[in-house]
């Protein structure tokens, strides 16, 4: 894996690394700051920090601001408390142009990030906004608005983390309250006749309070955290407080009717839920949410003790406690009786069953441990019975990686409320995916189950210097050389070895040291707790993982495999460190040649922050990183909707909404049969006239189509700067619709790939080469996984992104769905390593399947034009299995076109990607 | 303990779980074992949660089905090297009870007023379960129970006198419904038969006129499970030469007297022709005017439309261009891939007939129109249009990327031929 640097060119700009680091290092050491993380340790050991960056936090508040723009000067006019406002105006003049400036920023972040969905979101708010300026101007209509108090509740961002930033003595003046949330109370005067409530006087500029412009002054703070409050008990409150977290204010208010409490709500932003989810916060409201879908998880003793007659006694373990689960509750005697008594009758375990439950197909998934029955039923509709198994064995596993048996999980009563958050994020991964995850990546639910199915880690290749200095860093890392920090300094028996470490970058695995089996094990538990869409986000300032796993690999002891070596009895420890994009998962060992642990250890501060230094050493590879992200696709990748001619209704769908699509409708409007190359010309022409007002790059575009009307070869570079990936698929779907289809296309660039990444400036001088096979690219999409190194490759979100269309995410969502019953097939076929029990005799029914394939044709939806039937586009998903020489499975998506020699050649040659 | 490679076909009334018969190759189940089976379905029922079916590691299943809400159908298949597919026990049962409903009518099941008298009645239906419960490992290409389509011949020349001889042969008997079964595939009917007769129907119909092979003539009562499900109306069947039966569903008149008058009237002519089609059907169920490359190992194709299947299963090997070609795999184990293929197919992509679509297919956002799998024994292709559905088993021998042009091939082939 980790590849020796021969030429010595990356060791220059290395040593500069290292000096680097050592600073990072001292500065670490020396610093007797205490770590962010101490106060969350739990009492067993385990920790789970998670600090959105600053920047993460502020652009949700600012999308509050942004909602309301004139956030910091929401002040409600009321003859009461005149003199306040005058004091809060004067603040408010001189803060609010620094805080414009900062707010444009990030609103324009925002505005790159935001979906559609809330895009509308907002427009509803923007429209409702006349009645919140009413509203504030109300004495200017008097006895047309109603005034009536109610309740409202805002949810505001904390983080006590950052009081000692806070000059102390405005702590001192307004306690918490003030230094906290931002709000100032004056006690005394009007608030006797009010009876201790606190009334919200001002407002501290920039303060958490001021940005979520929803707290008025003059508002009253009834409770937080549904804890009512008042002027004795509020600073009790607010130190109770631990970490950073979203609290919920409930405040009373004046508000006129007619503006419905409900839509300020909704407008009011939150921390991603997934972020909540993993804070442990606000679990019962996506709980809700999914109550009506039957679902459950339960965990059953077979063993009963007749004599204690107790109602529910084999119930070790049940999750969630909803409605629907309870009739799945209520019918576990049937999962006890099916599974005693199929073993009884054929000899074999119960796997699955199915039942109808209100109309809707529900698949049960049984694992039987010793005396125990895991049970986890998900309506059909979520996982399909053919790939429950691999659900099922997937959250078994990770189960047992992280308390080493299920029964040992399940019996101890200390561990259910981290089991309910467990299984909370399971379902919700399964159930309703699109909540947790709110990115531009299209969160595909068969996408994820077939992905996070496969036994391997999505790999990002890098380019070769990069690469080998990552390696170095780990290595370096690995080998706990920490000098005076090491343990070895003091002459002490060091605590824990490094097994190995892995490192991912914004969810892909960009270098691992672990074996393969560990690396497994490791990235279940970071697929279940979704930390990798997580770290693809900019969303953390810092990720501090620790607690003891089983690793798989090393509990079945197979004295066997290596006769004379046994694994050294020791107690395993995951740590994982998240900066930013980067995330680094270590595994160590104590006990062995480390001295064991005893107890119930807590990280080790030395470690955490070897790892911090480790990965803000790698932080100066981020652009080598992000170049290679966003490079073309390699092998290029065809969009699907290139190889359809568009109908008529996409040219006004599209208009606006993308330059790619603009480019595209224009370059795809089929010729008329008068004259090709004048009417391409003429399309393209008015599309540029059109979009060069959006983007520069359409003149490209059109000299492209230009060129090709006019019938000279294509010689515009294929692999151009990032933005005008569409004007390179224009131009290969122009070519498309001329040439004759029989041309043999080569659909995986082998020759491109061959040609690895470093050598891009020769590449680059090739780009003439490039064109020609570019023009007959049909492949779409591609996933290549690697059996022993436990990896796959898939083309990188950012190119899927590139390819956008109408048609191209419905081929990936089949692509993937297909690929679920590809592999199962494959699966399905194997020779089962029984996982209980001897091995099952010969393989049974069709036999073990190499190769499957499936053609699917698509039309393109509501085509407008009834004279002409819809043209359709037919294409292959094909699975492949090798054996040799190295166990490998490709699943690929390719237009029909093709002549399907070179797909077997292809197979052969296994995409030439040397990982 | 179940054995391997068994079935087991149990019968209980739905409201008391009283046990009617248990039908299969091995011994019968202990009774605390069918009570078992019976209590977790009733069980669920009574919490709102119908159980439909389970598996277990080794391949063996259990399906429940209950039908009008007074009979229960459980299947128990063993585990063994050739697992038994969900949808294949799944139209078990559907067929079961349409035997049942065939024999004894609707009413008879539906409202059980004595068990024991129907205990005994039911015992007429075991021949025909019995047949049903083997037709799941047949080995002479029956495919009609598993497909919901009639099997069929296509019988090669004189087509057109066999089946004017069929149609008037209806006429004469007022029966708008007859046909002419070879070696029990339906090889000529008429008009009505096709379209009037659900596919489930003429399954059953075929498999009790194969039940009733020995007979020379005979005239049976019969309730149409969809289409007279509580009238019963008369099957006459007639044996024309061993292994040749013309039959025909009519009203109170002709009785069988008259009705076997009529079989020389309309039939002796016809001696010469329907020997020279038993005889070429014993070979092929092709007529010899189609020629099928030399590496088709097995065939099931299907008009989607009239709901009539074909299989082809070659006996030998014609026309194979060296010597060395390793010979076929056996008939039974050609047969058990391709029923495993079309099961495959059928289940994840194609969209088969009415329900059967499962939830899986119905997760595609693009419809699948062709699919292949390569294994170590044969290649199968399956390819589906509008009209027509075909499953191919192939030679190993065959490249991959040829399957496509063979399959399209072999189609337009057949149709062209005989306009299947």
């Amino acid at each position: 894996m980790f590849s020796t640097c021969s030429d010595g060119r990356p060791f220059q700009s290395f040593s500069t690394n290292l000096e680097d680091f050592d600073s990072i290092r001292s500065v670490l050491l020396y610093s007797d700051l205490e770590p962010e993380w101490l106060d969350d340790v739990q009492k067993n050991g385990q920790l789970f920090y998670l600090e959105l960056s600053d920047g993460e936090e502020e652009a949700l508040l600012a999308q509050v601001s942004a909602n309301h723009s004139a956030a910091t000067n929401h002040v409600r006019f009321s003859e009461k408390e005149a003199e306040i406002i005058t004091d809060n105006a004067k603040r408010q003049a001189n803060s609010s142009n620094k805080s414009e400036a900062k707010l444009k920023k990030l609103t324009k972040i925002l505005r790159r990030k935001r979906r559609p969905s809330q895009r509308k979101a907002e427009g509803k708010d923007s429209s409702q906004r006349p009645a919140s300026i009413l509203k504030n101007q109300a004495g200017q209509r008097p006895g047309v608005v109603v005034q009536q108090q109610r309740l409202k509740d805002v949810c505001v961002y904390l983080n006590p983390k950052r009081l000692s930033s806070v000059s102390s003595s405005s702590a001192d003046r307004g306690g918490l309250l003030e230094a906290l949330l931002g709000v100032v109370h004056r006690p005394g005067g009007n608030t006797g006749k009010r009876g201790g409530k606190l009334i919200i006087h001002g407002l501290i500029p920039h303060s958490p309070a001021s940005k979520c412009a929803e707290i008025l002054i003059g508002d009253a703070l009834v409770a937080v955290d549904d804890v009512e409050v008042t002027s004795e008990n509020i600073e009790r409150v607010l130190s109770c407080i631990p970490g950073p977290m979203q609290v919920r204010l409930t405040l009373e208010t004046v508000c006129p009717a007619g503006v419905s409490p409900e839509s300020k709500v909704s407008a009011s932003p939150q921390v991603s839920q997934l972020v909540r989810l993993l804070w442990g916060e606000d679990t019962i409201e996506l709980q809700m949410s999914i109550a009506d879908v039957p679902h459950i998880a339960m965990f059953l003793s077979l063993r009963l003790d007749s004599e204690t007659q107790q109602d529910e006694q084999e119930i070790v373990y049940q999750y969630p406690q909803s409605e629907a689960s309870a009739q799945l509750k209520a019918v576990r005697g049937i999962f006890l009786t099916l599974c005693d008594m199929l073993e009884n009758v054929t000899g074999g375990q119960i796997i699955s069953s199915s039942l109808w439950l209100q109309q809707q197909l529900v698949h049960v998934g049984y694992w039987k441990e010793e005396s125990n029955l895991l049970v986890i039923a998900v309506p059909a509709s979520r996982v399909p019975l053919l790939y429950l198994q691999t659900v099922i064995e997937g959250v078994v596993r990770t189960l047992k990686v992280m308390y080493g048996s299920l029964d040992r999980g399940f019996s101890d009563v200390e561990n259910a409320p981290r089991l309910d958050h467990f299984f909370c994020l399971f379902f919700q991964q399964l159930i309703q995916p699109s909540r947790l995850i709110h990115s531009s990546r299209t969160p595909d639910l068969y996408g994820s189950l077939f992905l996070d199915g496969l036994p391997a880690v999505r790999w990002l290749t890098l380019p070769p210097d990069i690469k080998v200095e990552v390696d170095t860093v780990l290595s370096d890392f690995e080998s706990s050389d920490f000098g005076d920090m090491s343990e070895d300094f003091y002459g002490m028996r060091r605590l824990y070895v490094i097994l190995g470490s892995c490192l991912f970058y914004k969810g892909y695995l960009i270098a691992n040291h672990l074996p393969k089996e560990d690396l497994l094990d490791v990235c279940l538990y970071c697929q279940h707790y979704c930390l990798l869409p997580l770290a693809s986000e900019q969303r953390v300032a810092q990720l501090v993982v620790w607690r003891e796993v089983f690793p798989q690999r090393r509990e079945t002891r197979n004295s066997t495999a290596h006769p004379g070596y046994c694994q050294p009895h020791a107690r395993h420890f995951l740590l994982i460190v998240g900066l930013r994009h980067f995330m680094q998962c270590v595994l160590l060992e104590a006990g062995g040649c480390a001295s064991s642990a005893v107890g119930r250890p807590t990280p080790d501060s030395v470690y955490v922050d070897q790892v911090k230094a480790t990965l803000l050493q790698l932080e100066s590879l981020d652009a080598g990183i992000e170049e290679r992200l966003s490079a073309p696709p390699t092998p290029c990748l065809s969009c699907a909707d290139w190889f359809l001619p568009a109908g008529g209704r996409s040219q006004q769908d599209t208009i606006g909404s993308s330059p790619i699509l603009n480019r595209l409708t224009a370059a795809i409007k089929p010729p008329s049969p008068g004259g090709i190359g004048r009417s391409l010309f003429g399309e393209a022409g008015t599309v540029g006239i059109r979009g060069r007002r959006a983007s520069p790059q359409r003149s490209q575009s059109d000299s492209g189509s230009e060129g090709h009307a006019d019938g000279t070869p294509a010689s515009v570079a294929r692999r151009d700067s990032l933005g005008s990936g569409g004007s390179d698929g224009s131009l290969g779907s122009a070519g498309f619709l001329k040439m004759p289809r029989l041309k043999h296309p080569n659909p995986f660039y082998l020759g491109s790939l061959r040609k690895s990444l470093s050598e891009r400036e020769t590449e680059e001088m090739q780009n003439v080469l490039q064109v020609t096979a570019g023009v007959e690219n049909t492949l779409f999409h591609y996933v290549l996984m690697e059996s022993v190194q436990g990896i796959f490759i898939a083309p990188t979100h950012t190119e899927i992104r590139h390819l956008s269309g109408s048609i191209h995410p419905q081929l990936i969502h089949n692509f993937q769905h297909c690929c679920l019953s590809i592999r199962q097939a494959f699966q399905q076929s194997l020779p089962t390593r029984d996982r209980r029990g001897p091995e099952r005799q010969s393989t049974a029914g069709l036999g073990p399947v190499k190769e499957h394939g499936v053609l699917f044709q698509c039309k393109p939806q509501n085509w407008t034009d009834q004279k002409k039937p819809a043209p359709t586009m037919t294409y292959w998903v094909i699975g492949r299995m090798l054996l040799e020489p190295v166990p490998q499975e490709f699943y690929v998506c390719f237009h029909d076109s093709v002549a399907e020699v070179p797909v077997e050649m292809a197979f052969r040659l296994s995409f030439g990607l040397a990982v | 303990m179940l054995q391997a490679e068994t079935l087991q076909l149990l019968c209980l009334t739905a409201s008391s779980g009283v046990p009617l018969f248990s039908r299969g190759s091995s011994k019968q189940l202990p009774f605390s074992v069918i009570g078992s089976l019976n209590g977790v379905h009733m069980f669920g029922a009574g919490h709102g949660a119908q159980l439909s079916s389970c598996e277990t590691d080794r391949g063996s299943r259990v399906v429940w089905g209950v039908f009008q809400d007074s009979l229960m159908l459980i299947a128990v298949s063993g585990s063994g090297g050739s697992s038994i597919s969900q949808l294949q026990l799944r139209r078990l049962l559907e067929n079961v009870w349409n035997c049942m409903v065939l024999v004894l009518g609707q009413d008879e099941l539906s409202s059980i007023r004595n068990v024991e008298r129907l205990k005994r009645e039911l015992r007429s239906c075991y021949r025909l379960i019995d047949m049903l419960l083997e037709r799941v490992n047949d080995e002479e290409g029956f495919m009609g129970d598993l497909t919901q389509c009639t099997d069929c011949l296509l019988p090669s020349h004189s087509g057109l006198l066999l089946q004017e001889a069929v149609d008037s042969f209806a006429q004469a008997t007022e029966s708008e419904f007859g046909c002419l079964l070879l070696n029990g595939r339906v090889a000529r009917a008429t008009e009505k038969w096709w379209s009037r007769l659900t596919p489930q129907e003429v399954v059953v119909l075929s498999v009790l006129v194969r039940s009733l092979a020995d007979a020379s003539s005979c005239d049976y009562p019969v309730f149409l499970p969809k289409g007279s499900p509580t009238v019963a109306i008369r099957l006459l069947s007639f044996q024309l030469l061993p292994g040749v039966h013309v039959c025909v569903l009519c009203g109170p008149k002709p009785s069988l007297h008259n009705a076997s008058e009529l079989i020389s009237r309309f039939w002796s002519t016809l001696v010469e022709n329907l020997r020279t089609c038993l005889e070429q059907a014993k070979r092929s169920s092709l007529p010899p005017s189609v020629s099928l490359r030399w590496d088709v190992q097995a065939l099931l194709l299907i008009n989607c439309d009239s709901r009539r299947a074909l299989t082809v299963c070659p006996r030998v090997r014609v026309g194979a261009p060296a010597e060395d070609t390793p010979p076929l795999i056996s008939t039974a184990r050609r047969l058990e891939l391709l029923r495993l293929f079309y099961v495959f197919a059928v289940t994840r992509y194609f969209t088969s007939q009415e329900s059967t679509a499962s939830d899986f297919a119905q997760g595609f956002t693009h419809v699948p129109v062709q699919c292949y799998l390569v294994t170590d024994e044969c290649k199968c292709f399956g390819l589906q249009s509008p009209q027509h559905q075909l499953f191919l088993l192939m030679d190993p021998s065959v490249p991959t990327f040829a399957l496509r042009t063979v399959a399209t091939q072999t189609l337009s082939a057949i149709t062209s031929a005989t306009g299947f």
